[in-house]
C-alpha cells in the first residue's frame, strides 16, 4: 500500500506558471509525484454533461492544469510509504503562479472567466415560466418583496471521503470507495481511463454518513485511478481529511433570491416572481452538473402551494469556491426559507395569521393530480392534514395565547414559526429527465436469491449511509416472500455482486430500491410457490409461504418447506418436477416513471433573549407523511437526523470565503456543526398516506431539513417584528438587527 | 492534517525538562496536548523535539496553604480536577466550562494559562485574581503576577525556554462567573469573572482582544456601589473588542455588559471560609 497526498492551492484564482516537484521526489519515502502534465494524467478531467439548451459544458480536471480555480484545488498529489511522508513531500512541492481576479459571490459582476466557454461565468440559466406573473402582479391586491439570503454548508459526514485504487494489471481496476453511487462511479470511470466496464470494481463498504457530498465523482477519485495505473499492483491510499473535506469537498446553498409575490384580499397567493443565483463554485460537479442546485430551486419553488402564475429566473454562477453538490434536501431548505418568508410577509401585509395564510394557499387532495407551475405532478396533496395536526400537536392555540400574554408582560418575546413543503422523492425516468443528463436515475435493479440451504440474499443497487437500509429492505423481502426477517441478508456496495444501481440520493432508496426489493421478492415467492405446487401435487392458488414453510390454506400443518425446496432447487434435479429449471432467483428492475412526493409540515415556538440575541426552541413539531411506515424507527430517525443538520443549517454551519478565496472557517473550530446539546427534543408526527408505488412508500430522508431554516426565521420575525433575510441566524446577527434594525 | 516529524521526550523531573527545553530551540512542551497537537497536525507549530510533563508527578498536586487563602494548582492538573475539586470554587466553576468531557480530560491548567487563548477560561480568572505563576527556566526561578503574564493572543510572559511549575489561585469572598458562547462546549464569545477580593472587586472579562482584560471603570463603579446592570453598563461603555467571525464589536461589547451584570447577580460566597 502507498498513501497519497494532495498539495492543494492556496491561492483562489491564478494561472500555474510552474509546479517544481523536484525536492519533493528526492524526500526519502516519497515514491511519485504526479502533477496535470505527468503522462498518467495527461488530458484526464471530469466533464458533466446535460443537454440542457443554456449549459455550458467545462471540464474538471483531474489534477489542476494551467489554472487554479479554487482555494483547496488538487495542483499535485504525492504518493509515498506513508501518510506523513506523503504530507512532508507534498509540502515541498513548489507552485509558482500569476494571480487572477478572484469571484466569490454568484451575484457580484464576475472578476475574471473561470471557464473561458462561460465569459459570464454563468454555467446554466434556466427560467421557468407559465401564465402571465406580470400582469397578474400589477393587478395584485398587494404584493410584498424580499431579497433573502442562503449560507453556504459543508456535508461534513463524520468519515470523510476515502479512496483505495488498486490495479491488477493495466486492464483491471479495483476501486474501495467511500461512495454513495458505486455503479455510476465504474461506469464514468471506465469510460475516462479507457478500459472495459466488466474490468472495473466499485465496492462501497460502509462508507459512514454521505448526506450527499459522496454521490460525486470527484477529482481526487480519478487522479488516484490514474496514478495507480502507473503502479501496477500496489494499492493508492488517501483518506480525506477534515479540512481537505471543508476546503474541497462539493459545498451546497449558497444562493440568493429576489421574490416579488403578489397576493388577493383574502390571502391568495396569485402571482411570483423569483430571480435566482446560485454559486455552483468553481466546477460543474460530475455527474449532476452545476444545474443542480438552481434547477432544484427553479423547480420546485413554489412547494405545496397552488399557483397559476410564476417566473422563476435561475442562474449557476462559477465562482472561486469549492463545487457545489448534492447535500440533503438540495436546494429545498433554501427555497422552502424564501417561499415562507414571502408568505410570512404577505401574512403581515395583510394582517393574517402564519397558518392562516397557509391553508389558504395549500394544494388539497382534491387538487391532486396537481400540476405545480412547472409541469411536476404533485400525486400527494396532503400538507394541509400535515398542518393541522403540527398545530394540534404543539397546541397552537395556547401559543398564540401565551405569546399574547409575553407581550402584554413584556416578557421575553416567543415567535411561532412554520414550514410547509413537499420533496419530490424517489424520481423516476419522467422526473429525473429535467437536468437533462446523458442518463435517467430513474431505476434500480434488484435480485433476491434462494440459497441452497433456504436463506435468502438480497443483492441491491443501491447503497446505504447509515439509513438502516439493509433491516428495512430485508423487512420487504421477508414480508414479500414469508420468510423470517432474519433469514435475510441484505448485500450492497459492490458492483459485482449487485446488476445495477444509481446508489444513494433524492430520497430513492425506499421507494426505488424498495419497489426493486418487493418485485423481485414477490417473484422469487411465486417461483417457489410454484414448485411447491407440483412438487407437492397441490393447487397452486392454495399455497402460501408463511415463516419459510409451506402452508395449505385452511390447514394448520405445513407441508413442506422452503429449505427443502431450495435443497431440490439447487441439488436435487432429480426430484424437480417437469418444466421446472434449478435455481430459485430472480432479478427485477424497477422504475416508478414519475416519482412520489413526500409532504411535511413543521411549527415551532422559539423564544428570543433580546439581550444575547440567543434563540431557545421552546417546542418543535414535525409531521411528515412518508406514506406507508415500513420501520417506524428508522423513519424517526431519519426525521429526527435531518431536522438536526436543517437546524445546523439554519443557526450555526457557515462557509465563509474572504474576499481573496480563502476560507476562513477551514477547520471546525469555526465551521459549527450542532451537537447534542444545541438539537432540541423534535416531536414528531405521521401520516400514512400510500403513494401509488409497490411499497406505498414516500422518501423520508431528506424532508426533514427543509424547515428548520423557514421555521426558525419565521419564528423570530414573529417575535420580533424584524424580518430575517440572511442565514444563519446568529446570535451577533441577531442582536444587531435588534439594537440597529434592518440596515 | 499529520504533523511534520519531531522527536519525544518524556522526562520525570523538572531538572530534567528544563534541560531538554534549554537544549534545543525549537523544543516546546507538551501537556494535556488539547491545543497544540491540532497546531501540530496543521503544521502551524513544527518543534523539533516535543518534552511531555505528562510524567513529572510533582506538577499534578494542588495546595490549600495554611491560612486557606490561596490554592496552588501544579501545572499538570487536569481540567476535570480543576472542575471536581472543592478549595477553590471559582476555578472549578470556570474549569466547567472549558469544552467537552474529553477535553477536560487531557486538557491542563498549566497548558491553558500557557496557551493563552483570548477566550479561554482560565487566564481571566488569573488575571482576575491577581494569580502568581511560578517559573522555571535554564536561568532559575520567578514569578510572574497574573497582571504582567498575559501579553498578547497566545502571548505570554514565559521565555521560550521556560516552564511553567504552579499557579497560586488566591480564593476570592464572593465571586461570580457568565459566558456566552455559540455553542455547548465551545471558546466564549465572551465571558466573565467577578471576584471580590481583600481590595475590592475585580471584574475580568475574556474574547474582547488578544489578552483577558480589566474592566477597571466597572470595577470603580462597583467600589462605589453601584447595582449590577449599571457595573455593566459601564463595562459596555467602556470597552472597544476587535470583530471577528462569529461576532461584531457591538455585539461583544454589548455581551460584556450583560455579562458583568450576570455574573453580578450570580454572585456566590464562599461559605467554607467564611470567618476568613
Ligand atoms: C474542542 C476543544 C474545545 C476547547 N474548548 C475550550 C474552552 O472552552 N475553553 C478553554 O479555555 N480551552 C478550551 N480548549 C483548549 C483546552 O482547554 C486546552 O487544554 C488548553 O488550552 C491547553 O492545555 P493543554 O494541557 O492541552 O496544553 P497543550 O495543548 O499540551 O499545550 C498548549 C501550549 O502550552 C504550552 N505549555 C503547556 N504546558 C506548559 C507548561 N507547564 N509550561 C509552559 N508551557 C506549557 C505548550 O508548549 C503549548 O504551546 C478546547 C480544546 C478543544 C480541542
Amino acid at each position: 500500500m502507498a498513501h497519497v497526498a494532495f498539495v492543494r492551492s492556496i491561492v483562489a484564482h491564478a494561472r500555474i506558471t510552474g509546479i517544481d516537484t523536484t525536492e519533493a521526489e528526492a524526500l526519502p519515502g516519497v515514491r511519485r509525484v504526479f502533477t496535470a502534465d505527468s503522462p498518467a494524467l495527461m488530458g484526464l478531467g471530469l466533464r458533466a454533461k446535460s443537454a440542457l439548451p443554456r449549459y455550458v459544458e467545462t471540464e474538471q480536471p483531474a489534477l489542476a492544469r494551467g489554472v487554479v480555480r479554487f482555494v483547496g484545488e488538487a495542483v499535485a498529489a504525492v504518493v509515498a510509504d506513508d501518510r506523513y511522508l506523503a504530507e512532508d513531500g507534498a509540502e515541498l512541492v513548489v507552485v509558482d503562479d500569476e494571480p487572477l481576479g478572484v469571484s466569490i459571490r454568484a451575484w457580484d459582476p464576475p472578476a475574471a472567466p473561470l471557464h473561458h466557454q462561460a465569459p459570464d461565468n454563468v454555467l446554466v440559466h434556466r427560467v421557468f415560466e407559465r401564465g402571465d406573473p406580470e400582469t397578474i402582479l400589477s393587478q395584485a391586491h398587494t404584493v410584498v418583496r424580499r431579497s433573502l439570503i442562503t449560507n453556504r454548508h459543508a456535508g461534513n459526514p463524520l468519515e470523510c471521503r476515502a479512496t483505495v485504487a488498486l490495479w491488477d494489471d493495466h486492464d483491471h481496476l479495483t476501486l474501495w470507495s467511500g461512495t454513495q453511487i458505486p455503479h455510476l462511479v465504474r461506469n464514468i470511470l471506465a469510460e475516462l481511463l479507457g478500459v472495459s466496464e466488466s474490468n472495473v470494481r466499485v465496492i462501497a463498504p460502509d462508507v459512514g454518513g454521505g448526506f450527499g457530498v459522496k454521490a460525486v465523482l470527484y477529482p481526487e477519485d480519478l487522479a488516484i485511478c490514474a496514478m495507480a495505473r502507473t503502479m501496477v499492483g500496489t494499492p493508492l491510499k488517501w483518506v480525506e481529511d477534515r479540512v481537505e473535506h471543508l476546503h474541497a469537498a462539493t459545498h451546497a446553498r449558497d444562493h440568493r433570491y429576489d421574490v416579488t409575490a403578489g397576493f388577493a384580499e383574502d390571502g391568495e397567493l396569485v402571482a411570483l416572481d423569483v430571480d435566482a443565483w446560485c454559486n455552483v463554485g468553481a466546477y460543474s460537479v460530475s455527474p449532476w452538473t452545476a444545474g443542480i442546485e438552481p434547477l432544484m430551486a427553479g423547480g420546485l419553488f413554489t412547494g405545496p402551494y397552488r399557483l397559476d402564475h410564476y417566473r422563476c429566473e435561475v442562474r449557476g454562477v462559477a465562482t472561486n469556491t469549492s463545487p457545489s453538490g448534492p447535500y440533503r434536501g438540495v436546494a429545498r431548505p433554501a427555497t422552502v426559507f424564501a417561499m415562507e418568508a414571502i408568505l410570512d410577509s404577505g401574512a403581515r401585509a395583510l394582517g393574517m395569521s402564519g397558518a392562516e395564510i397557509r391553508r389558504r394557499n395549500l394544494i388539497r387532495p382534491t387538487d391532486i393530480p396537481y400540476r405545480m407551475p412547472t409541469g411536476l405532478v404533485d400525486d400527494s396533496g396532503h400538507y394541509l392534514e400535515c398542518l393541522e395536526q403540527a398545530l394540534d400537536i404543539i397546541g397552537y392555540d395556547a401559543l398564540v395565547a401565551e405569546q399574547a400574554r409575553r407581550r402584554a408582560a413584556n416578557d421575553k418575546p416567543l415567535g411561532i414559526g412554520f414550514a410547509v413543503y413537499n420533496e419530490l422523492t424517489g424520481l423516476g425516468r419522467a422526473a429525473s429527465a429535467g437536468p437533462r443528463m446523458p442518463f435517467r436515475t430513474g431505476h434500480e435493479a434488484c435480485t433476491v436469491r434462494v440459497n441452497p440451504d433456504g436463506k435468502l440474499v438480497v443483492l441491491s443497487g443501491v447503497t446505504s449511509q447509515g439509513q438502516g437500509l439493509e433491516t428495512t429492505l430485508a423487512q420487504v423481502v421477508a414480508d414479500a416472500v414469508g420468510v423470517g426477517y432474519d433469514h435475510v441478508e441484505v448485500r450492497y456496495g459492490d458492483t459485482n455482486e449487485s446488476l445495477w444501481g444509481f446508489g444513494a440520493f433524492s430520497s430513492r432508496q425506499a421507494v426505488i430500491a424498495g419497489g426493486a426489493a418487493s418485485t423481485a421478492a414477490v417473484a422469487v415467492r411465486d417461483q417457489i410457490l410454484e414448485l411447491a405446487a407440483d412438487l407437492y401435487e397441490a393447487n397452486r392458488d392454495d399455497l402460501r409461504l408463511s415463516d419459510g414453510r409451506i402452508m395449505v390454506v385452511g390447514s394448520p400443518q405445513p407441508i413442506g418447506s422452503l429449505a427443502d425446496l431450495a435443497r431440490v432447487a439447487y441439488l436435487e434435479s432429480n426430484r424437480l418436477p417437469k418444466g421446472h429449471s434449478p435455481g430459485l432467483e430472480a432479478t427485477r428492475f424497477y422504475d416508478p416513471v414519475l416519482g412520489a412526493f413526500a409532504g411535511g409540515a413543521q411549527v415551532a415556538a422559539v423564544e428570543v433573549d433580546t439581550a444575547t440575541g440567543e434563540l431557545t426552541v421552546l417546542d418543535w413539531v414535525c409531521v411528515e407523511d412518508s406514506g406507508r411506515v415500513i420501520n417506524a424507527q428508522i423513519v424517526e430517525g431519519q426525521v429526527m437526523g435531518s431536522l438536526a443538520q436543517g437546524l445546523g443549517g439554519a443557526l450555526y454551519e457557515h462557509l465563509v470565503y474572504d474576499r481573496d478565496g480563502n476560507l476562513v472557517t477551514g477547520t471546525l473550530l469555526d465551521y459549527l456543526m450542532p451537537s447534542g446539546a444545541e438539537t432540541p427534543e423534535f416531536r414528531l408526527g405521521h401520516l400514512e398516506h400510500p403513494a401509488d408505488n409497490p411499497l406505498g412508500v414516500r422518501g423520508v430522508g431528506e424532508g426533514g431539513t427543509l424547515g428548520p431554516a423557514a421555521v426558525l426565521a419565521g419564528a423570530v420575525a414573529d417575535a420580533i417584528g424584524l424580518e430575517i433575510d440572511r442565514l444563519p441566524i446568529t446570535p451577533s446577527r441577531l442582536w444587531v438587527l435588534l439594537h440597529e434594525g434592518n440596515r | 492534517m499529520k504533523p511534520a516529524p519531531f522527536r519525544y521526550e518524556r522526562p520525570t523531573t523538572l531538572e530534567e525538562a528544563v534541560s531538554l527545553l534549554a537544549g534545543d530551540e525549537e523544543a516546546k512542551l507538551i501537556a494535556g496536548g488539547q491545543s497544540l497537537l491540532p497546531l501540530l497536525s496543521l503544521r502551524l507549530a513544527r518543534p523539533s523535539v516535543l518534552v511531555d510533563l505528562d510524567g513529572i508527578d510533582e506538577l499534578t498536586a494542588i495546595n490549600l496553604d495554611p491560612a486557606g487563602s490561596v490554592v496552588r494548582f501544579g501545572a499538570m492538573v487536569r481540567h476535570h480536577i480543576s472542575a471536581s475539586q472543592t478549595h477553590h470554587p471559582l476555578v472549578a466553576d470556570a474549569a466547567g466550562w472549558i469544552g467537552h468531557t474529553a477535553i477536560r480530560s487531557r486538557g491542563t491548567i498549566g497548558g491553558s494559562l500557557a496557551h493563552a487563548d483570548p477566550a479561554a477560561e482560565l487566564p481571566a480568572v488569573a488575571l482576575a485574581l491577581d494569580a502568581t505563576m511560578h517559573v522555571l527556566g535554564p536561568r532559575g526561578a520567578r514569578s510572574v503576577p497574573a497582571s504582567n503574564f498575559f501579553v498578547g493572543t497566545f502571548q505570554t510572559a514565559l521565555a521560550a525556554d521556560e516552564l511553567l511549575v504552579d499557579v497560586d489561585f488566591p480564593i476570592p469572598r464572593r465571586w461570580g462567573f457568565a459566558e456566552v458562547a455559540r455553542k455547548h462546549g465551545d471558546f466564549a464569545l465572551v465571558l466573565v469573572v467577578a471576584a471580590e477580593l481583600q481590595d475590592g472587586w475585580r471584574l475580568v472579562a475574556g474574547g474582547l482582544g488578544g489578552t483577558p482584560i480589566r474592566l477597571t471603570a466597572a470595577e470603580a463603579a462597583l467600589d462605589a456601589g453601584v447595582d449590577p446592570a449599571e457595573a455593566g453598563a459601564a463595562a459596555q461603555s467602556a470597552v472597544d473588542p476587535v470583530a471577528h467571525l462569529h461576532a461584531s464589536s457591538a455585539y461583544l461589547a454589548a455581551m460584556a455588559g450583560t455579562l458583568v451584570t450576570k455574573a453580578l447577580a450570580n454572585v456566590s460566597v464562599d461559605t467554607r471560609n467564611r470567618d476568613r
